[in-house]
């Protein structure tokens, strides 16, 4: 039997729009100059790069040289975070992140940590925020940097980035001169508004693939002053910040996508948010024992996630891509750790809700008809694991007492 | 991990999932690690499983290897149950990774519980 096909993981990657695919196409094929060469074709490839690059700066609100193209969001971070730390290390060597960054970023300062540097990890509450406090409060004379993701990739949660930047600043008018803020901008881009200078932040990752664009390309947002000990040496790009030869047809399909997505982008929020709303909706509706996870407002408007009691999330992952509908867990299981989900576990909930949990991440391409396929689905899956769960009769029991007891 | 045919059919298909009120022979096992549970109930009449039911949380490798032992074992002499591996599980499974070898050794644990049980 033949299934449709419903992809609801764009915060794992989206497809390339054909308009990206046709921008990008003719630096495969025949503008295949080297960026670096004198000749035509090379300068070609030049003026590609540098437009994509205004239109990248653009997205965000940057000056074009503000933009250091590297492979993805990951090496942006570690672009960031390496390149800051190890060039400000004799003024401080302290950093300040939250519990729920991605692991490209808290890696890093796992890494850093081994080799001297001290980091402090903030809680998030059961809403998935930092507090300002807590930030202010673990701000010391060391501290050379704050990174704060911008929009969790898990549950979606918009971080006070705006208001921390106000901190940084304050902190620096008092003689803090080497206090730096970056924050991993890659799930927000092209789904909230993000300007830096609204921001405030002094370093900003992007990355490709979550825009409707390939995989393999990113960018950081370095603001002007702002210095990095470069981590990709060995040629003179990016202004000598990150050597190797550009990724021509990447850039420029990165670039088409910016642009698409500063001109199309209340247009796509407009959709996502109500399919994603809708979902949520008949969720609750006709699933019970469910929790949503993370702050209802302050969260990215094409995301969900949501644990089910009593059952484990790859069993209704692998049933749900059964019946052709793509969705990611946050159980420990799929991520081939032993450890459930630290972004759900971080919001106070058990091992059980951890496991339990499933993103739902919709996408411009997303239909009506696709939001209620998946419910059907959802529900008979639900149901036939709960109905092999242990779990399920336990809290049945535990229902039945609890009622006998409220009696006598 | 990418899955079997037969894997993914006993997973959206689980056999004898569920309960048996009238067994004289239950156990209830969880792995510490990983939390995984199994819960086995069995009618043994005359030295053989009459009857099986199963409940299962956890990772696919778990609800699969315990439908998959639950067709394994029913009508078969106690005696002959009882002689089963983990290894007999994991090949009627079609093989799993060994980081999943887990699922099958808490399946037959519980197995060799519900039979100590009688």
């Amino acid at each position: 039997m033949s299934h449709r096909r419903v992809y609801l993981d764009h915060s794992a990657t989206t497809p390339v729009d054909p308009r990206v695919l046709e921008a990008m196409l003719p630096y495969l094929t025949e503008k295949v100059g080297n960026a670096s060469s004198v000749h035509g074709f090379g300068q070609e490839a030049r003026a590609a790069v540098d437009r994509a690059r205004r239109e990248v700066a653009g997205l965000v609100g940057a000056k074009q040289n503000e933009i250091v193209f590297v492979s993805g969001g990951t090496e942006a971070n570690n672009l960031a975070i390496r390149g800051l730390c190890e060039l400000v290390a004799p003024h401080g060597r302290h950093i300040i992140i939250s519990q729920i960054e991605h692991p490209s970023v808290s890696g890093v300062c796992d890494a850093l940590a081994k080799r001297g540097w001290e980091v402090t990890r903030l809680p998030v509450y059961h809403d998935g925020l930092v507090r300002l406090t807590d930030v202010e409060a673990a701000i010391r004379p060391d501290t050379v940097l704050i990174s704060l993701m911008l929009a969790n990739n898990e549950i979606g949660t918009i971080q006070p980035v705006g208001e921390v930047a106000k901190l940084v600043r304050a902190r620096r008018d008092a003689g803090q001169a080497n206090l730096w803020l970056h924050t991993d901008a890659v799930q927000a881009c092209g789904r909230i508004n993000v300007n830096v200078n609204e921001l405030g932040c002094d370093l900003l990752t992007l990355s490709a693939h979550k825009l409707y664009a390939p995989k393999g390309i990113g960018a950081l947002f370095v603001r002007r002053g702002v210095r990095l000990l470069t981590q990709s040496v060995g040629g003179h790009q990016e202004r000598e910040r990150r050597a190797g030869t550009e990724n021509v047809p990447g850039i420029v399909a990165f670039g088409a996508a910016a642009t698409l997505a500063r001109l199309e982008f209340s247009t796509r929020a407009i959709h996502d948010r109500q399919l994603r709303d809708r979902f949520e909706l008949e969720v609750q509706r006709r699933i019970g024992d469910v929790v949503m996870n993370g702050n209802r407002e302050r969260r990215l408007p094409h995301l969900s996630n949501i644990s089910f009691r009593f059952i484990e999330g790859e069993g209704l992952l692998i049933n749900l891509d059964m019946q052709g509908v793509a969705v990611s867990t946050g159980s420990a299981c799929s991520s081939g750790t032993l450890e459930p989900s630290p972004v759900i576990r971080a919001l106070g909930h058990n091992d059980e809700l951890a496991r339990g949990s499933i993103r739902f991440s919709f996408g411009k391409d997303n239909t009506d008809e696709d939001v209620d396929y998946t419910i059907d689905v959802l529900v008979r899956s639900v149901a036939t694991l709960r109905a092999l769960s242990p779990l399920t009769r336990t809290s049945q029991l535990e229902q039945v007492l609890a009622r006998h007891d409220s009696r006598t | 991990m990418s899955y079997s045919a037969t894997f993914k059919d006993h997973l959206a298909n689980p056999r004898n999932a569920g309960e048996l009120p009238e067994a004289n022979a239950v156990a209830e096992e969880t792995n510490p690690v990983c939390g995984d549970r199994i819960r086995l109930s069995l009618l043994v009449r005359e030295g053989r499983i009459d009857r099986v039911k199963y409940l299962a949380y956890g990772c696919p490798p778990t609800l699969v290897c315990g439908s998959v032992l639950t067709e394994m074992i029913l009508g078969m002499p106690t005696a002959e149950v009882s002689r089963l591996t983990r290894a007999n599980l994991l090949a009627a499974v079609g093989g799993l990774p060994s980081r999943k070898h887990h699922a099958a050794a808490l399946v037959m644990e519980t197995l060799q519980a519900a039979l100590k049980s009688h």
